[in-house]
């Protein structure tokens, strides 16, 4: 029997493609905030991939990872979500969504394994039994984990991670303060990403997405509001 | 006595028996306006309603369980063509046409089953309010596309005098605060009309008591698919709150 392909260990690397992806909670929801890059070992394939997506309008999947394989799952996922509601009248009640994640991720597995298919989503929703945003985040085998208030994904997640904390701890929970300041927050680690991850891109040339989830629904921030941020950490 | 079976006497009988049910049906009203299109009509217990794809609405007069077999079939034909290609092949012109209508001629046609009990109004969202289309689907698998606005009701000359009145009162494509009144005058004579064997023309005033008495033991149920909308999902029901206002001048 061949080896497998990995000189690391048991496991073949499960390599993350480059990419950050960060979901942060304000008082309210979740905003998430994706650079645009997507490469292809060391070259830049594409400067506008779309790696937040709605699944329906009360949630939101963050995705790293292969692009062409998340894509899939990502619009199985939204007829899935949209059958259900529109078929039974009701909509899907949150944690049968996470299944529904967990399922198509452990059913992934194989093609992780040889290489080809590996990505790991980051789920933000609002809760209307809660009356607030809940993020949770998986593994490759389709293990799902809660996180209380922020999360990120990708190559240049890891390197922000201190920050995120340093934030928490200096300003508070990222939960309790409003959309505007955590959005700013968010644009400002995905730089700092951008600045220590050569995969993930910046927020200047093109401008990142930034989607938020609360109570009334999916919402993207539009580029004005963006394009103000950027101006004003770049001091202009 | 045994009678020879005739084909035609059958399918009388069964239109009538089918044209005997419908009458008593709340009408809907469909209006496509600057910002979507609605569908207009009370209900006394379950919805009315009805989500089907991305930019496809339903509702329908009949009895309960033939709408739920016609509003499952068209979602699940809609659902497999938008996984399969795109959800811009799916289509009102493909749902209804090739998916629903054969299905409902034959269930008429063939005397040893349940004909549907049914007439139905598909409301289908276009880029701009020109090309939103509406399709009426007939009990025998008829249909018919309509532009601008489409109505269902009890019978046929309800139906034509809740359109001449849309007609005469619609200049152009209307807003939805223009919409909303209109839909609910043409409801109440649409309603009014199916009730009457014969005679006159149902007059404004009469409609909107009309309407006024149903909503007694009644609610609006308004449907709408949203042009532009910062939201998911473009279909939403619209909230009796935000009716009020236009009760209050009905």
């Amino acid at each position: 029997m061949p080896a497998l392909p990995s000189s690391e260990g048991a496991f073949p690397r499960l390599e993350v493609h480059g990419t950050t992806v960060i979901a942060v909670k304000f008082k309210g929801g979740v905003l998430n905030v994706g650079d645009r890059r997507a490469t292809a070992a060391n070259v830049v394939m594409y400067d506008r991939a779309d790696k937040i997506i709605p699944l329906d309008d009360y949630t939101l999947m963050a995705i790293a990872g292969a692009y062409g394989r998340a894509m899939e799952v990502v619009r199985y996922l939204r007829h899935a979500f949209k059958y259900y509601a529109r078929s039974q009248l009701q909509p899907m009640s949150l944690d049968g969504k996470l299944q529904e994640v967990s399922r198509v991720l452990a059913s992934n597995l194989p093609n992780a394994l040889s290489g080809i298919g590996l990505f790991i989503p980051i789920l933000s929703a609002y809760d209307p039994d809660q009356d607030a945003g809940r993020i949770f985040f998986y593994d490759a085998s389709g293990a799902r984990f809660e996180t209380p208030d922020y999360g990120a994904a990708g190559s240049g997640a890891e390197r922000i991670r201190g920050v995120f904390d340093y934030i928490a701890k200096t300003k508070g929970a990222f939960s309790e303060r409003p959309l505007e300041e955590v959005l700013r927050e968010a644009i400002l680690l995905l730089d700092i990403a951008a600045d220590l991850d050569a995969a993930t891109g910046g927020i200047d040339k093109v401008l990142p997405t930034a989607r938020y989830v609360n109570r009334e629904g999916v919402f993207e921030v539009p580029e004005s509001t963006l394009r103000e941020i950027v101006t004003s950490l770049r001091g202009g | 006595m045994l009678t020879p079976y005739d084909f035609q006497e059958n399918i009388q009988q069964r239109a009538q028996y089918i044209r005997n049910r419908l009458q008593a049906g709340s009408p809907v009203i469909g209006i496509s306006y600057e910002n979507g299109v609605l569908l207009f009509t009370t209900r006394r217990r379950g919805r009315k309603v009805f989500e089907i794809y991305d930019r496809l609405m339903l509702s329908a007069i009949g009895n309960q369980a033939d709408v739920e077999t016609l509003r499952l079939a068209a979602i699940d034909f809609a659902h497999q063509e938008g996984f399969v290609r795109s959800p811009d092949d799916v289509t009102v012109q493909r749902v209804v046409g090739f998916a629903l209508s054969p299905a409902l001629k034959k269930a008429f046609g063939d005397p040893l089953t349940t004909p549907f009990v049914v007439r139905a109004l598909f409301g289908e969202l276009h880029a701009s309010p020109e090309r939103d289309l509406f399709y009426i689907l007939n009990y025998d698998g008829e249909f018919t596309p309509a532009e601008r606005f489409a109505v269902i009701a009890g019978t046929t000359r309800a139906e034509e005098q809740a359109m001449r009145f849309l007609s005469e009162t619609l200049d152009g494509i209307p807003t939805f605060e223009k919409a909303i009144p209109a839909a609910m005058v043409a409801w109440g004579i649409a309603r009014e009309a199916a009730m009457q064997e014969e005679g006159e023309p149902i007059a404004e005033s009469r409609a909107r008591e009309r309407l006024r008495e149903e909503l007694q033991e009644a609610q609006i149920e308004l449907g709408i698919l949203e042009r532009q909308t910062m939201r998911e999902n473009r279909f939403r029901l619209v909230p009796a709150e935000q009716l009020q206002g236009y009760l209050r001048h009905l």
